[in-house]
């Protein structure tokens, strides 16, 4: 313990302050990009898978069968997969699009899975009627389901996209600069190892409790009636 | 694409990476039934425990479930050996696993404690059923169909989270895919067939568990 107490003002010098809040920032990008990313496609699979909306079965086929490859697959893994899979193709791919492009696999993958449960949740009435006012798939998607369904699909959404922002650690193995390869760097120049992986936590802990409060805060605020 | 696919040169490693995928669902196993311990154990603390304790609970769980398991295992393998506790790395992985699957397996027993309303329990007095019967007959029967399938689930995420065994060397299915790797270079090939691994034995694992959930507690559903 004293020895964490001596090496605290030298770990925490100005230069190391630095280095540690781009790679939260770098942390908090890399979950971002991937997230939103994620979110979008893992919409078009849902929609896809919507019997509703389309009619061509092997499409929805395809969504299903891409939502339970990438959901069955670790993220380390996946990373590595993706990584190889860019040299392959002869991309001369960044890290982070890399990372970011598996963040963005698991996030489209589980997305799907919660948008689709949301979608579900609306009572098939809903879709009846809207056909009977001559309205398309798409159109009743925008106007009818959806208003209904996002209560349903934001809050599982956002816990599990915490859930990512843990899981970028795991691109610290190909050398993505965030929090955990940013503690590993600093814990190779000599500070213990306590310390470096000790502050990280804390500061994986400042960014995933509060958007944790917030999805729970949802989810309570925007509890579905129970009379349908 | 100037890149032909070579599965002919991993196929002799197959087998070596089965035995791989054994020690994962071992791995699994034993830290799943480990955090379940821990989980029971706090989910009571927290329902029928002292203040004090309480708090403590809740913190070690807020704590553990918004931060990284990868950098929890770090922690305690490259950080508790300044004060004295050195780890192997196949006990650090299943320490820091069964620790953090314990935080998030106590969230979902006390929703299963929870679950229970009062008036079942009564309704049961009031048949006159005995202590046991109604642990047996009415509240078992109830957790078990509220928690089977988070429990299950968990245990399908426990499963794919054993890979980040293989950061710290463990050879398991992932880390014996680094081996290969290492041996034959086919990286995207290698890496592909520990992904089908994967997949065969979460969809093995989530076959088997819906079989016993819909044969010991009745739950109907689908599971894809």
């Amino acid at each position: 313990m004293a020895s964490l107490i001596e090496e605290a003002p030298r770990f925490f010098g100005y230069y190391n302050l630095i280095f540690l809040g781009q790679a939260f920032a770098y942390t908090a990008l890399l979950s971002l990009v991937g997230c939103g990313l994620g979110f979008l496609v893992g919409f078009g699979l849902a929609v896809l898978r919507n019997e509703r909306i389309v009619g061509f079965a092997p499409l929805r086929w395809f969504a299903t069968i891409y939502v339970e490859i990438f959901r069955r697959i670790p993220f380390l893994v996946k990373l590595m997969v993706v990584f190889f899979a860019f040299q392959l193709a002869g991309f001369d791919a960044s890290m982070f699009a890399v990372a970011a492009t598996t963040v963005a696999l698991s996030a489209s993958a589980f997305s799907a899975e919660n948008i689709r449960a949301g979608l579900e949740s609306v009572h098939r009435n809903q879709w009846d009627a809207a056909e009977t006012m001559n309205m398309g798939g798409l159109t009743a998607l925008r106007r009818v389901i959806l208003p209904q369904a996002w209560a349903i699909i934001i809050p599982p959404s956002m816990t599990y996209s915490v859930g990512l922002v843990k899981s970028t650690s795991i691109a610290s193995q190909i050398g993505v600069v965030e929090l955990t390869y940013a503690a590993k760097i600093l814990n190779q120049k000599g500070f213990s190892a306590a310390i470096c992986f000790g502050t990280i936590l804390i500061l994986y802990f400042i960014l995933c409790y509060p958007l944790n409060l917030f999805a729970s805060h949802l989810e309570r605020r925007l509890a579905p009636s129970r009379h349908r | 694409m100037a890149y032909t696919l070579q599965y002919g040169q991993v196929t002799p490693y197959l087998g070596y990476l089965a035995g791989g995928a054994w020690l994962a669902l071992q791995l699994a196993a034993i830290a799943f039934v480990i955090g379940w311990a821990i989980g029971l154990v706090c989910a009571s603390v927290l329902e029928y425990g002292p203040r004090p304790l309480r708090w403590l609970v809740k913190a070690y769980v807020v704590f553990f479930l918004n931060t990284p398991l990868l950098v929890q295992i770090f922690f305690l393998y490259f950080a508790l050996p300044d004060w004295g506790i050195v780890l192997g790395s196949y006990q650090a992985v299943l320490l820091g696993m069964a620790i953090n699957a314990g935080a998030y397996l106590t969230e979902i027993q006390r929703a299963g404690f929870r679950s229970i309303r009062k008036a079942e329990i009564e309704a049961a007095e009031t048949l006159g059923f005995s202590r046991i019967q109604i642990i047996r007959y009415v509240v078992l029967p109830h957790i078990g169909k509220v928690l089977f399938p988070p429990l299950s689930n968990q245990y399908i995420i426990l499963t794919m989270t054993t890979s980040i065994a293989a950061i710290f060397g463990v050879e398991e299915l992932t880390g014996r895919t680094y081996n290969i790797n290492a041996q034959t270079f086919r990286s995207f090939e290698i890496f592909s067939i520990a992904a089908l691994y994967y997949i065969a034995l979460t969809l093995v694992a989530s076959g088997a568990l819906y079989a016993v959930g819909r044969y010991f507690f009745r739950i109907k559903g689908k599971v894809f």
